[in-house]
């Protein structure tokens, strides 16, 4: 670095906001340049002089702030958004509630009724039905058969169950 | 003042110790930084108090393990905002930043080091009213990076601004804090 460092450098440097490369370019042009180390130590000193007047200044909290500040806290009146929030607490928590409720409701057994259980039973029912019949010397062949087909795409979902249930029933009578 | 005011809901023991703690390790800071803000007690005793009453009213949003005092600084620095709004500034003769450059911008360092002196003697009146000069954003960003030594980033979240701000703002309150401290021994000598 042989141009001589902006005053900007130096305050980024004295207050390590360089990075480390700038940072030890900064360093050794320091070390080397005499105007430039001059400008260091008058900004350095700057900064102890701001830091020793802070310190000559440094006051104690006065003790009224304090008693004050809890005769606010116990006499003040809440806030506009305090007050707004305490005025919609029932009209946000009653439908929270509600909705939590049913949330819940629907996501246990208790609300997964019983479609899928009922297809299933019903195709159970006829299936075995249809397949006792086979069994039956006495049954009528294509009427089972015809049953077994019908409840199989049933089964597989291709129909909704009251249609399902109603071809079942075509089937067998 | 006149209406009576209806006592809210007491403060849990948790909010109160909590409070109380925040007082007594943080209240000396947060009253000396508002006080430097402000240059005099009557508001640097107002600011603190609205300061901790935010405290108190937020305590549950301060995440534990990040600094106290930085979220303080910025709860008084909003406030200080604030006021000087609401004041429209009445209370300081604010010199404008842009004219800082023109000024002051790349001047060389002074012939004379007045600052030396005024750290081995007379120092607090000249330094005082000279940050007195600054606008509250430079004096401000003068005290956080200078007596508080906080870094740039976390000066900006402070203020809420960016940290190139940041640099420039401390850059022209230095410049303008020299040039002032030459006047006043100027104005001394004659």
């Amino acid at each position: 670095m042989t141009q001589h460092l902006t005053t900007d450098n130096i305050i980024d440097y004295l207050h390590g906001e360089l990075d480390p490369a700038e940072d030890a370019l900064v360093h050794s042009h320091l070390q080397a340049c005499a105007p430039c180390r001059a400008e260091f130590e008058r900004e350095s000193s700057l900064t102890d002089a701001l830091r020793a007047y802070a310190h000559a200044e440094e006051r104690d909290l006065p003790g009224m702030v304090k008693a004050q500040l809890w005769q606010t806290i116990r006499t003040q009146r809440p806030s506009a958004a305090e007050r707004l929030a305490a005025l919609l607490r029932p009209a946000i928590a009653v439908p929270a509630a509600a909705l939590l409720v049913l949330v819940t409701y629907f996501a246990s057994p208790l609300g997964r009724p019983t479609a899928q259980l009922r297809t299933i039973d019903v195709m159970y029912y006829f299936e075995q039905h249809a397949a006792e019949q086979m069994k039956s010397p006495l049954a009528d062949r294509n009427a089972t058969s015809s049953m077994l087909e019908t409840s199989e795409a049933a089964f597989t979902g291709s129909t909704t169950l009251p249609v399902r249930a109603a071809a079942v029933m075509d089937a067998v009578r | 003042m006149g209406v009576p005011r209806r006592p809210v809901e007491p403060p849990t023991a948790e909010q109160a110790a909590f409070l109380e703690r925040a007082i007594a390790e943080y209240g000396k800071a947060t009253y000396n930084f508002a006080y430097r803000l402000t240059q005099n007690e009557s508001d640097a005793r107002d600011l603190t108090q609205d300061a901790f009453i935010r405290v108190y009213r937020a305590w549950r949003s301060f995440q534990p393990g990040t600094s106290f005092l930085s979220w303080i600084y910025r709860i008084v620095t909003n406030l200080y905002r604030d006021e000087l709004r609401r004041r429209k500034g009445r209370f300081h003769e604010e010199i404008p930043e842009d004219n800082a450059p023109q000024e002051f911008g790349g001047q060389r360092p002074l012939a004379v080091t007045p600052i030396e002196d005024y750290v081995e003697g007379q120092l607090s009146e000249p330094l005082s009213q000279a940050l007195q000069m600054l606008s509250p954003e430079q004096r401000q960003v003068v005290m956080l990076a200078d007596i508080e030594e906080y870094s740039y980033q976390e000066i900006s979240e402070i203020m809420g601004c960016s940290i190139g701000t940041v640099r420039s703002r401390l850059h022209r309150a230095r410049a303008l804090l020299r040039r002032l401290i030459q006047r006043q021994q100027q104005q001394q000598q004659r």
